[in-house]
């Protein structure tokens, strides 16, 4: 044992002096194994900590641990990640509060949030449309007057709106010689431009008050078709309840308003849309442009996306321009004038140079921005309280449309700047349902009434033609079960009734947006598309979605449950591509190691025959020369994959101190924050050792091979 | 005297391709202990390949070659080895130390490959040794520190440190000048009185051969005749 111990001191000792007397090699070799061990712990740890931390936010803003759904559906749940593609095919849960009940009999499940995810598109703020409801308002107050009192202030009003509007009007006429400037003339319409030029007239205006209603009629009809200045939006919701989502997602705070009380129908914008979507534009690119130098050190003189901004803020203040009636002009006026110390009439010239900033006066401009000129204006096209009216199109392909009222933003903490992670507003299920197809009971007596009042019979689908066209047809099977609104509604009735509530009890509909209060019961027992569970030890997983699969069986519900990897859909993927991509990286720069190492040691071990040969014939046994080239081998792999190791080590938890700062609004939702804490698992320090060792020993069989073969005689050989 | 080596018609080919070349055609050769025998002959007589068979680095392909009552036919390769490093000492034409060691390392080499001695004992045995061959101040030098003739000492140190029956030196003085060539097998003769170790050295020098006690004489791979130092110089017309 002694003598063994010996011999491996001497195997050890002409390793390591072999490796001394062979520098360049050696360097050339250990490098690329310091290398790989280096990528192999840092780059592991790296994406271990954003897996982990990216499952924080995924966790904690919708997915929850696991998400569950009818396991009928024809597409796979993806709750995250959702651009305008639509939504994917799932079949609902037609119970709720059974689905929940099942559900919480999983040992390991602690609460259940009811969801539907969708998205519709909301038309919001068409400036001159709104100017002249204000206007013809006025003019209808005017007409009702009974008072003297009120019918100057109705004739104040109207002046009012009528000075909004002709300054709206001149913005289009100054829009229109723009475009004649830029465009050839036969492109723009001149019924268009005569019609500018008559409502921007003064004859129009003295006119106006002999028939308000025709001119009113004139200006709708003519003129708000061509300030195409309303945008919209496309919103994607999460119908649920509130009170359970914010229990179980506590991350979720909200910023301005109040959440939505239960049983309500009710709106939360999260904040990243409310901002990026619905604030006034010029006003957002200010704020980002304070963003960007204040805390992420650019300028604007440097940096292309901050000048772009300023740009944009000089060449588009017609947004604000047509927020402004004639008193405001004014005032604009006279505070960018002032200012600006110009002279400048234009509020428009004068709004573009006020915008022209840069690094010296950004501060200034910025602060007089929201002090002088913000108050007067509409920063957010739709404000908190405001009613908002989606229009969605349901599973059948109708248009549905539901007044929710907004009752304020919210968002995660932690993942204010993501992008991603405020991507979802939220809806109140009530609401969700009607959008996306399914129908309240009471809705449906209300569409039977209105049915039998119109004489309309029910005409299914598959009958539809012969309806139409007069042949005999069996008579269409009465609505029973399916509450869907395709099989209880005709083409022609699903538009009337959509008019009907717009027009005729468009405020009734408002009020009872605001005012009813729909029973637990109804809230619960209704359709849901999927669930969010929460788990009481989120580390069991994979043992709970198959509980919960198994638990659904026996409650005769086809549950399908998902993790929230699955559950973020490309969001999901992303890590298992990054960490793809990782892998054959390492793999590559280990083959790549592995034939450079291999090489090497070839090279290494012809110039040793004599030596290999001298050491035969002195009477090493071939096991000896073998152990030799191994430990040098693994001598080379342990001392640098090691030091590889120990920097990456170094490296990551020096990282894990100051922590990598979110970049762009992505990162902050894979980092789960503004910066990155990676951390070392210990598992890729062993992988690491693991990897370099079985390259090393990988690397060595080869030239081993040669060595081995090396026989006495040619250390005799004399090389000529 | 008891013979230590014995080679009854040993015979060797190598094969080249398809082209079997002889280079023993039958040799027969006994060799007595504390004998300091040398092998003389022109280049492709067959010295190497015969010293090859006795320092039990080949085998012959048909005949017999025995060393230290061995018959190196009956042993395997593993078996060889060992005999190799308990019973011979081998000296090569081109020093052949391992250039990453050190002079003390390179002599101590066999005795960790032996794996008997303790540490203690290898040192000890290391030093007289190197006291022995003159280079008691080289010990902790490297072999690329050192001349041709020092180097060739270190060789003859490392070769007789475990003490084997027999050494084996192929063109011990082939790459050294001729003064130093004479000052190394003076030092062979040495040792070989002294430790009674029998050489066994491979030379075409006329003079490295006056050294020796008698010349086996090789041509074309076959024995000419055993004669004495005075004779082989004699018919080459050179003074003995």
């Amino acid at each position: 044992m002694r003598a063994w111990l010996a011999t491996l001191g001497v195997v050890a000792q002409m390793a390591f002096r072999n490796l001394f007397a062979s520098r360049l090699k050696t360097i050339i070799v250990g490098g690329i194994i310091f290398f790989g061990g280096l990528l192999v712990v840092a780059g592991n740890s790296l994406l271990d900590s954003v897996v982990a931390s990216m499952s924080r936010s995924v966790i904690g803003s919708v997915a929850g641990h696991i998400q569950v759904y009818n396991a009928k559906s024809k597409d796979t749940l993806e709750v995250m990640g959702r651009m305008m593609m639509g939504d994917p095919d799932l079949s609902q849960l037609d119970d709720f509060a059974k689905v929940r009940d099942s559900l919480l009999k999983v040992e390991n499940v602690k609460s259940v949030v009811p969801m539907g995810i969708s998205g519709a598109l909301v038309t919001s703020g068409n400036t001159i449309d709104l100017a002249l409801e204000k206007l013809r308002s006025a003019v209808n107050a005017r007409h009702d007057a009974k008072t003297d009192a009120q019918r100057v202030e109705a004739e104040a009003r109207v002046a009012s709106e009528k000075g909004h509007v002709r300054q709206i009007v001149s913005v289009l006429q100054g829009d229109l010689k723009n475009a004649k400037a830029v465009l050839d003339e036969r492109t723009i319409d001149p019924a268009d431009g005569a019609a500018v030029n008559r409502a921007a007239s003064d004859a129009f205006w003295q006119d106006f008050d002999k028939e308000p209603f025709e001119a009113l009629e004139f200006l709708e009809n003519r003129i708000a078709s061509q300030a195409a200045d309303a945008d919209l939006l496309f919103l994607n919701y999460i119908g649920t309840d509130f009170q359970a989502f914010q229990k179980s997602f506590d991350r979720m705070k909200i910023v301005e308003g109040t959440t939505v009380p239960a049983g309500k129908r009710g709106f939360l914008f999260a904040k990243h849309v409310y901002e990026e979507q619905l604030k006034l534009k010029a006003a957002r690119r200010l704020d980002q442009i304070k963003e960007g130098t204040e805390n992420e050190g650019e300028t604007i003189a440097t940096d292309p996306d901050l000048k772009r901004m300023v740009r944009e803020n000089v060449s588009q203040v017609r947004e604000i321009l047509l927020q402004l009636d004639a008193a405001k002009t004014v005032d604009f006026r006279a505070k960018l004038q002032r200012e600006l110390g110009s002279q400048e009439a234009d509020v428009g010239k004068l709004l573009a140079a006020f915008f022209q900033t840069d690094d010296q006066n950004f501060r200034e401009r910025y602060d007089f921005f929201y002090k002088e000129l913000a108050p007067s204006l509409e920063l957010y096209r739709v404000r908190i309280g405001d009613v908002l009216t989606i229009k969605a199109f349901t599973r059948s392909g109708y248009v549905q449309s539901v007044n929710v009222p907004v009752y304020g933003t919210f968002e995660f903490q932690g993942l204010e700047k993501s992008t991603l992670a405020g991507a979802l507003n939220l809806m109140d299920m009530v609401s969700f349902r009607e959008l996306y197809g399914f129908m309240s009971g009471e809705k449906l007596a209300e569409i039977q009434a209105l049915q039998k009042a119109a004489g309309a019979r029910e005409v299914s689908r598959e009958n539809a033609e012969a309806e139409l066209f007069g042949s005999k047809a069996e008579d269409a099977p009465a609505a029973k079960a399916p509450r869907r609104i395709e099989a209880t509604t005709t083409p022609g009735v699903a538009p009337v009734m959509r008019d009907l509530g717009e027009s005729l009890g468009g405020k009734l509909q408002r009020e009872e947006a605001r005012s009813r209060v729909f029973p637990a019961d109804e809230v619960e027992r209704g359709v849901v598309l999927n669930a969010a569970v929460i788990l009481k030890n989120p580390k069991k997983i994979r043992e709970t979605i198959v509980a919960i699969e198994a638990q659904g069986k026996r409650d005769g519900l086809t549950l399908k449950a998902i993790d929230w990897q699955a559950a973020a859909g490309l969001i999901g993927q992303f890590v298992n591509v990054i960490r793809m991509v990782l892998y054959v990286a390492i793999l590559i720069i280990f083959l790549i190691a592995l034939v450079i190492i291999n090489n090497a040691l070839v090279m290494a071990t012809l110039e040793r025959v004599k030596e290999i040969g001298t050491l035969r014939a002195i009477g090493a046994q071939r096991r000896f020369i073998l152990a030799m080239l191994v430990v040098e081998s693994i001598v080379v792999g342990f001392i640098f994959g090691g030091l590889g190791a120990g920097l990456g080590v170094l490296l990551v938890s020096v990282v894990g101190k100051i922590g990598i700062p979110a970049k762009s609004d992505v990162w902050f939702f894979f980092f789960s924050g503004p910066r990155l804490y990676p951390f070392i698992g210990t598992s890729n320090i062993v992988a690491a050792f693991a990897i370099v060792l079985l390259v090393s020993a990988f690397s060595s069989f080869y030239p081993a091979w040669i060595a081995m073969r090396v026989t006495p005689r040619q250390a005799m050989q004399e090389e000529e | 005297m008891k013979a230590i080596v014995s080679v009854r018609e040993a015979v060797k080919n190598y094969t080249l391709g398809n082209v079997v070349v002889p280079a023993l055609r039958g040799v027969t050769l006994d060799v007595v202990e504390g004998d300091f025998l040398a092998i003389a002959g022109p280049s492709g007589s067959g010295k190497t390949t015969l010293l090859n068979l006795i320092g039990c680095v080949d085998t012959p392909t048909s005949g017999s070659v025995e060393v230290a009552g061995k018959d190196t036919r009956r042993l395997s390769e593993r078996e060889l080895t060992d005999l190799r490093l308990h019973t011979i000492g081998f000296i090569f034409q081109s020093f052949n130390l391992v250039s990453v060691l050190t002079v003390s390392q390179n002599i101590e080499l066999p005795l960790l490959l032996q794996r008997k001695l303790t540490g203690p004992e290898r040192a000890q045995r290391v030093s007289a040794l190197l006291e022995r061959v003159g280079l008691r101040e080289y010990g902790t030098h490297r072999p690329s520190e050192l001349s041709g003739g020092q180097r060739q000492r270190v060789a003859i140190a490392r070769a007789l440190v475990t003490r084997p029956q027999l050494v084996l030196a192929d063109e011990p003085t082939a790459n050294l000048d001729s003064v130093t060539g004479a000052h190394i097998l003076d030092l062979m003769r040495e040792l070989n009185r002294t430790e009674k170790t029998t050489f066994i050295f491979s030379t075409h020098d006329q003079s490295v051969m006056a050294h020796a006690n008698a010349v086996v004489r090789l041509a074309d791979g076959k024995l000419v005749d055993r004669v004495t130092p005075a004779q082989a110089a004699a018919e080459n017309g050179l003074p003995a």
